[in-house]
């Protein structure tokens, strides 16, 4: 029964696999640089990759003062009461679904955004990161106060000890000691801000190209969960694009699987 | 334990109220109700919901009907696939689904007539913008023209919406004016799905340009006729029935093979006199009243 | 002086940087609430939706939505309960339990938007369950199995060695001692993990979208093979699609009872959590 779970990310992998080969027989490796999706002429993945990155990024460029701030606070200086407030209030930000946050993005930051920096249109790489980062800040909280819990106390005693300030206690001496379990956290973040699906693809935009100039994050662009999503109902079953949806299902799975396997690693070290 | 109490009380409101639930469906008899699924165009689907919804008042019984969107590409795909007995497409078969789907022997049904319009915000046909040529729309979209002051609107940027791929809006759209049905369009700002979140983005902006139905058009979004050397084609149901105007289509439902039983009689409900109703109320036009179902095998 | 200033500003940006964050909750609450409110009633609750959604409730559609929690919920459990038995009691090694661990938890950072996509390969293509809600419980129950393992996990391991002394010292073999012990010990961390499953369930779209749902024309399942509407679906196309303002205050109002249904289920988590640890330091 426990070879369950394994069987389950196996066949994940098989199926995207065996389904995802003829894409890259046609395109090679241009599969994943070119940017290039066009049904029925090219499929180049380019443009998705870098959307999910892009995306990524910003949300953690965001949310990280927010989450590590908020973790280092409520960790060291809040009393068991209130780290109690803070964590039932993050499981429960953590269980908004997807499309609520979809929802609030689309009539509510999307809208914001737009007026905000006076743009064309709210539905940005910009508007998707924001919201992203919104959606990972109780994964990288929760993840981040427990590796810093962790560190023993007699660290923080002897800084006290010698007289250092409490923030520079924190400073000096457990943060550092939690940096594993902090990048663990993050690790983890990203791979949930990588995989969000509905949220994403109601505000990103849904054009399939790599901005120009790149840094500009105004613009509409198109991440891989958010291009699965949209087109997966047309290309069911079989063709060339459905090969080609699935090479993206598959470069998403490696990158996910990647970041999370990475990311329980640093976490473990804590987790002693 | 009184954990075990509260949650055997737990486990009891559960199985209550999954036999509340099930007061209405029995699952003893899985037997197959007769479901007609029909996917595809959301052009198209304002008929078919409204006439499903007629058509099970009129005849009664136990059958389902469900009509859901995705688009014209989607209902192709999923006919084929036989994931749905009817298909609603608003274009043409393109030639890579003829090829693809040559087993399935797709038979198409006419039912309506409509027309693709070149819509604009309403500033910008207010600000003067009521007709363009073909070319000045090939060039908007190939990013050749880039302010409405150059088309004789407002001293604004245009910003050109453009539609997933495989929507028959688009085909026919694009058919027209760049001369390919699967053209790109390289200065696409935003890409939208269905017809309606076409109509919001072009609302929502000052300055925007978009392919939407006919019926769609409203006072925030206004077609724009368009510009044969001296005369101006707007379009309106004469022109879309005449033939006139460019950018005519047929709405159409699709079937693997000859439809048979209920995906027959509801496409006969929809080309008869109810169905014509509908379809005008919904804002296309309805076929020519000698029309039978008419059956084009690719 | 200078280091009492650095650290009262200090504690000040963080104070605020965590306010930030529960802030963040009840801005959401709050806009869910204030936009959707309006379109409560007891009609809205339990009337069926007509006209694309534009009038009419959304009672059908909560009622796909717990079914396929529900079943999801049922089919898992057992799975997850054999699993995590065999993991605590029946292997030894620790690598292999470091190796199925992370794998357990990387499957539950899994997109889920992949798991709609293989599970609509395997479950209803190859299984030929096709879209359905049957398949829908199959994607849901594969993807919260590792929320309800390792809640489970954590209980059964969570109970004093104590109970295992003594039952062992009773004469009880492994399978008397699984039946008496453990299972009675860890009901509460299946509760839990149940809950937070069905939460977790309830609040997914992407893996149902296509392979489960309907946005019209089916009321409640009649046969394994319909698909059902759902909250989430309805309100994903109405997002999309809404032709006027009504139609989109009633997707924000099945947002509402949706993040409802969620909440509660979280809040009652925390209610046996809360219990659980009393018991745990008896």
């Amino acid at each position: 029964m426990a070879a369950l779970s394994v069987v389950c990310a196996g066949t994940i992998f098989l199926y995207l696999l065996r389904e995802s080969a003829p894409v890259f027989f046609a395109e090679g490796s241009g599969f994943l640089t070119r940017s290039d999706w066009w049904v029925g002429e090219s499929y180049g993945a380019g443009s998705m990759i870098f959307g999910s990155f892009m995306v990524t990024g910003i949300a953690l460029i965001i949310i990280l003062p927010f989450a590590l701030g908020g973790a280092v606070f409520t960790s060291e200086f809040l009393s068991p009461r209130w780290r109690l407030v803070i964590k039932s209030v993050m499981e429960l930000l953590a269980g908004v679904p997807g499309i609520v946050y979809g929802l609030l993005g689309m009539s509510m930051l999307a809208v914001w955004v737009k007026s905000g920096f006076g743009l064309i249109d709210g539905n940005t790489i910009f508007t998707a990161g924001l919201l992203l980062g919104i959606m990972i800040l109780p994964t990288i909280i929760t993840l981040s106060e427990d590796a810093l819990r962790s560190v023993p106390g007699e660290y923080r005693e002897t800084a006290l000890a010698l007289g250092l300030t409490r923030i520079e206690m924190v400073w000096s001496t457990v943060i550092p000691q939690a940096v594993p379990g902090i990048i663990g956290a993050i690790f983890l973040g990203m791979g949930r801000a990588m995989g969000e699906t509905i949220a994403v693809m109601l505000v990103i935009g849904g054009l399939d190209k790599i901005p120009a100039p790149w840094f500009d994050v105004f613009q509409a662009g198109q991440s891989i969960p958010s291009k699965l999503g949209r087109e997966a109902a047309e290309a069911i079953g079989s063709g060339l694009h459905w090969n080609a949806l699935m090479g993206l299902g598959l470069t998403l799975f490696l990158v996910v699987m990647t970041l999370s396997m990475a990311g329980n690693m640093f976490l473990k070290r804590v987790r002693m | 334990m009184y954990i075990c109490k509260y949650s055997k009380k737990w486990v009891c409101l559960l199985v209550l109220t999954l036999v509340f639930m099930t007061r209405d469906f029995s699952l003893l008899w899985a037997g197959e109700r007769e479901t007609l699924r029909i996917v595809g165009s959301t052009t198209v689907l304002p008929i078919a919901s409204r006439a499903a919804e007629q058509f099970k008042a009129l005849k009664g019984g136990t059958f389902r009907i469900t009509v859901n969107a995705g688009g014209s590409g989607v209902g192709v795909n999923s006919v084929a696939g036989r994931r749905a007995d009817i298909g609603m497409i608003s274009r043409e078969l393109s030639d890579g689904e003829r090829r693809r789907f040559r087993d399935s022997h797709l038979t198409l049904h006419q039912v309506a007539r409509d027309g693709v319009v070149c819509a604009v915000s309403s500033e910008v046909y207010e600000g003067g913008v009521r007709a363009l040529t073909k070319q000045q729309i090939s060039d908007i979209y190939r990013g050749r023209l880039t302010n409405w002051q150059e088309v004789g609107g407002p001293d604004r940027r245009i910003v050109v919406v453009d539609k997933e791929r495989h929507r028959g809006t688009r085909h026919v759209f694009m058919k027209y004016i760049l001369g390919n049905a699967t053209a790109r369009a390289p200065a696409a700002r935003l890409v939208t799905g269905s017809n309606n979140e076409e109509q919001a983005k072009i609302a929502q902006s000052d300055g925007a340009i978009g392919m939407l139905s006919v019926a769609w058009l409203n006072e925030d979004v206004k077609g724009t006729g368009i510009r044969e050397g001296d005369r101006v084609i707007e379009p309106t149901r004469e022109h879309i029935v005449s033939g006139d105007f460019p950018m005519a289509r047929s709405l159409v439902f699709l079937t693997a093979g000859e439809p048979k039983g209920l995906a027959r009689e509801f496409i006969a409900f929809v080309l008869g006199p109810k169905g014509r109703r509908i379809i005008e109320n919904s804002g296309y036009t309805p076929m020519p009243a000698t029309t039978t179902a008419q059956v084009t095998t690719p | 002086m200078k280091r009492e200033v650095v650290e009262k500003s200090a504690l000040g940006v963080l104070a605020i940087l965590t306010g930030t964050g529960v802030l963040l909750l009840l801005l959401i609450l709050g806009s869910v609430i204030w936009k959707g409110g309006p379109a409560l009633s007891w009609e809205f609750l339990f009337e069926a939706s007509s006209d694309f959604g534009n009038a009419g409730g959304i009672y059908y559609q909560t009622v796909g939505t717990l079914l396929l929690m529900l079943g999801a919920a049922l089919i898992s459990m057992p799975i997850a309960l054999g699993t995590a038995l065999y993991l605590t009691e029946y292997t030894q090694s620790e690598t292999v339990k470091k190796v199925l661990r992370n794998l357990i938890y990387s499957l539950n950072a899994m997109p889920t938007i992949l798991f709609g996509l293989v599970g609509y390969l395997f479950f209803g293509v190859f299984l030929n369950t096709g879209v359905s809600w049957l398949t829908g419980m199959l994607i849901l129950a594969v993807m919260i199995l590792p929320t309800l393992q390792v809640s489970i996990q954590e209980a059964i391991e969570g109970i004093p060695e104590k109970y295992r002394e003594t039952g062992m010292s009773l004469g009880l073999d492994h399978l008397a001692q699984v039946r008496s012990v453990i299972i009675p010990h860890s009901w509460h961390g299946m509760i839990t993990g149940v809950l937070l499953g069905l939460a977790r369930a309830a609040g997914e779209t992407a893996a149902i979208m296509f392979t489960a749902t309907t946005f019209s024309g089916i009321l409640l399942p009649q046969s394994w093979a319909d698909p059902v509407p759902t909250l989430q679906t309805h309100i994903l196309v109405l997002a999309q699609d809404a032709v006027n303002s009504a139609a989109l205050t009633k997707a924000w109002g099945a947002a509402l009872i949706l993040l409802f249904i969620v909440f509660i289920l979280i809040s009652f988590s925390f209610l046996l959590r809360g219990r659980l640890k009393m018991e745990a330091e008896l």
